[in-house]
């Protein structure tokens, strides 16, 4: 009984820590720049085949490529801010008319990442072997890439944290966060701000398909599932709350391995059952306000 | 004076009337055969068509234009074929849309097939509707089988369960299996597949030990992969799509899961199947199709000018080779007739036998194309080849059993 509580918890803690990778980068798009942002799971998309491609072709490490995904995908994220996102802000009358143009905005970017994706690397699954043995914890047989994935996303998560918490940067974007237009007034650059969490937001998405890249089979339309995911982990974490996300992750993950161990064809419908209770008796999440 | 008007009128009036019945009886002129497609060019659906139906319908329009068309007697000459393409988006309700379109606007002459199982379900109504044929591609279900009893008008070309499992489960008689961890997908595929394995298995003794359905994109196999290991089941049987497959393979690899048959229903047919884990790991893996460049010197040809044109993301030795099969098929059926006339060339198609890349073809009485015409029910990766197992007079190679251990490192570290 013992060791079958630890299969489900540890499984759930594995999921969870992707699902908490994605999540933060959705809530710091919605959060701060406020972009719902359809297109977040194309950008983990992008990670899992830029890994995919290093590990195929150049044979890089995919954990050091977590280092070279990152900051393409998440210059990519700031290049697409500023010419796009800020050119709808600067433009809306109001923040609910730009949050509604940038969310539309963001289902053509899904389209267009997506077909881009196809048309480099084919309709056709992928996936490599990384790590694939099993690890024995306690009498359970958990695989060992999933484990490395668990303290990647542990150890992420936590220095994410740090930098919002502890840096000027990271002050900064809370400032923004709260209150954009008084952030301008004591001396933040907004848009560049702004455009930097929507960045950091696809780093985090890249981060996390890197990891999924280690763990699953990958192909070009697998990004949407993981953003209704994020959205869930979101609701559940609170909206705007980077903790919140990170923890919410975790809880996803666990109810997600409690439903499967009991019958995995509900696993998915779990996570939607979970959205909609929330949204009728908690709204505002674990962490909201 | 009103004699002398009449009698010119009756010599004009036959006159005219011999005119209009002549031209009556010859065809408008035509320079091209008109085909039509709606089918999942992008979003989740197309990854099937991309490697399945598109290499073979791309080849054989290629094919018949490079010969200057198919010969159609009542216009005494070959027409050539313009085909035209629409994209329904994997949407159901823009597939219905666009062949409305292709029907009512474009006025095609013929059509090609949507991609998928659930597609076909959604078309194939609206195609009889207006009296067009309609020869399928991938997908087929024994549900869909009744319903075509009332569609005259559709014809069903791929293999399903009820010719495949029937002949698994002899093999896993005649190799002594007699316990099966089942998991199925929870959609038309999975459940039809599963409640025929659970019949046919347990027909012959075969006890089913484990059933356990999962979703679409399911996230995480282990809880069903540690649930069978506890089984000890002689198989595991999976009737389920490519991700999952794959997911359940990878997953399988990772916690040593390993039981004496490992079948996987859609999805180990293709090569970038075998390109993921490579060829040592998954030999003696099995799953539904199949075919292969030995099946036959068409099939040959097929295999290469697939290579050829698509590479190897084209190659898909479930369907390719049925749906080329069933286009020459199509041609031949059309020659026959020697019109474009729907109701003409689909009673050629439900009657007669033609010889096509598959062999002697014809589709049987519920216009289900006949079992004898399969080229294979069920394959196996053996050194790294595709190989046809089943039925045995198809097969291209002696099977495995039981399927070697996975060769990854698999002990478990602690």
């Amino acid at each position: 009984m013992l060791v079958e509580i630890l299969d489900i918890v540890v499984s759930g803690l594995l999921m969870g820590g992707i699902y908490s990778l994605i999540a933060v980068g959705f809530s710091l798009q919605y959060g701060v720049a406020r972009v719902l942002n359809i297109a977040h799971g194309e950008f983990m998309m992008l990670g899992a085949f830029i890994t995919w491609m290093l590990y195929n072709v150049f044979g890089v490490n995919p954990l050091f490529s977590l280092a070279i995904c990152g900051p393409i995908i998440l210059i990519i994220g700031f290049l697409l801010y500023r010419t796009l996102f800020t050119r709808l802000r600067t433009s809306s009358e109001s923040i609910g008319a730009y949050e509604g143009s940038s969310m539309l905005a963001s289902f053509g970017l899904l389209f267009i990442i997506q077909n881009v994706a196809i048309l480099i690397w084919g309709t056709d699954i992928k996936g490599y072997s990384y790590l694939n043995f099993g690890v024995n914890l306690g009498g359970a047989i958990f695989a060992a890439n999933r484990l490395v994935t668990l303290l990647f996303a542990v150890v992420i998560g936590a220095a994410f944290y740090l930098f919002l918490a502890r840096t000027h940067l990271g002050k900064a974007i809370r400032a923004a966060a709260q209150d954009p237009a008084t952030a301008g007034l004591m001396g933040v650059n907004i848009n560049q701000v702004l455009a930097l969490c929507f960045g950091l937001g696809a780093l985090m998405a890249s981060f996390g398909g890197t990891l999924i890249s280690m763990c699953y089979p990958i192909q070009p339309t697998m990004g949407f599932q993981y953003t209704i995911i994020a959205i869930i982990v979101v609701v559940l974490g609170g909206l705007g709350s980077i903790v919140g996300s990170f923890i919410g992750g975790f809880v996803l993950g666990l109810v997600g391995s409690i439903v499967s161990y009991w019958q995995p064809g509900l696993s998915l419908t779990a996570y939607y059952l979970l959205f909609i209770v929330l949204l009728l008796a908690k709204p505002t999440g674990i962490l909201g306000k | 004076m009103k004699k002398k008007t009449f009698s010119p009128l009756l010599l004009v009036i036959p006159v005219i009337m011999f005119l209009f019945c002549a031209t009556a009886n010859v065809a408008p002129a035509k320079d091209t055969i008109l085909i039509g497609q709606a089918v999942s060019l992008s979003g989740p659906n197309a990854i099937i068509h991309m490697a399945g139906g598109l290499p073979p319908q791309t080849l054989w329009v290629e094919g018949v234009n490079a010969k200057g068309g198919i010969y159609v007697k009542e216009y005494g000459k070959k027409l050539p074929i313009k085909w035209i393409q629409y994209d329904d988006k994997s949407d159901h309700g823009t597939l219905v849309r666009l062949i409305e379109k292709l029907i009512l606007e474009d006025k095609v002459d013929f059509l090609l097939p949507p991609c998928s199982t659930s597609y076909l379900f959604a078309a194939a109504p609206v195609v009889n509707k207006h009296g067009y044929i309609l020869l399928g591609a991938e997908g087929g279900a024994e549900s869909l089988t009744e319903l075509l009893k009332d569609l005259p008008y559709v014809f069903s070309v791929l293999n399903y369960s009820n010719t495949q499992i029937p002949l698994l489960a002899d093999q896993f008689v005649a190799w002594g299996v007699k316990t099966v961890a089942t998991t199925f997908l929870e959609d038309l595929h999975g459940v039809e597949y599963s409640n025929r394995a659970l019949s046919e298995f347990a027909k012959r003794g075969i006890k089913t030990v484990m059933l356990k359905s999962h979703p679409l994109s399911n996230p995480d196999m282990s809880p069903i992969l540690k649930a069978a290991k506890v089984t000890n089941a002689d198989a595991f049987c999976s009737f389920s799509y490519p991700g999952e497959n794959v997911l359940l393979t990878k997953q399988a690899i990772e916690l040593g899961y390993n039981p004496k048959v490992f079948f996987g229903s859609v999805g180990p047919f293709a090569l970038w199947f075998r390109d993921i884990f490579g060829a040592k790991t998954i030999e003696g893996l099995m799953g539904g199709g199949a075919w292969n460049a030995k099946t036959s010197p068409a099939a040959k040809d097929l295999y290469d000018g697939i290579i050829a044109r698509f590479g190897e993301k084209g190659i898909d030795m479930w369907g390719n080779l049925y749906y080329w099969g069933a286009l020459h098929f199509f041609e031949k059926a059309i020659e026959k007739a020697g019109t474009l006339d729907q109701k003409k060339v689909r009673d050629v198609m439900a009657k007669e036998k033609f010889q096509t890349p598959l062999g002697l073809t014809w589709f049987d009485e519920n216009r289900n194309l006949a079992k004898e015409c399969h080229p294979g029910e069920i394959g196996q990766w053996i050194k790294g080849q595709w190989e046809v197992i089943l039925p045995n007079n198809k097969a291209t190679a002696k099977p495995i059993f039981p399927k070697p251990p996975w060769p990854a490192p698999a002990p478990a570290k602690k």
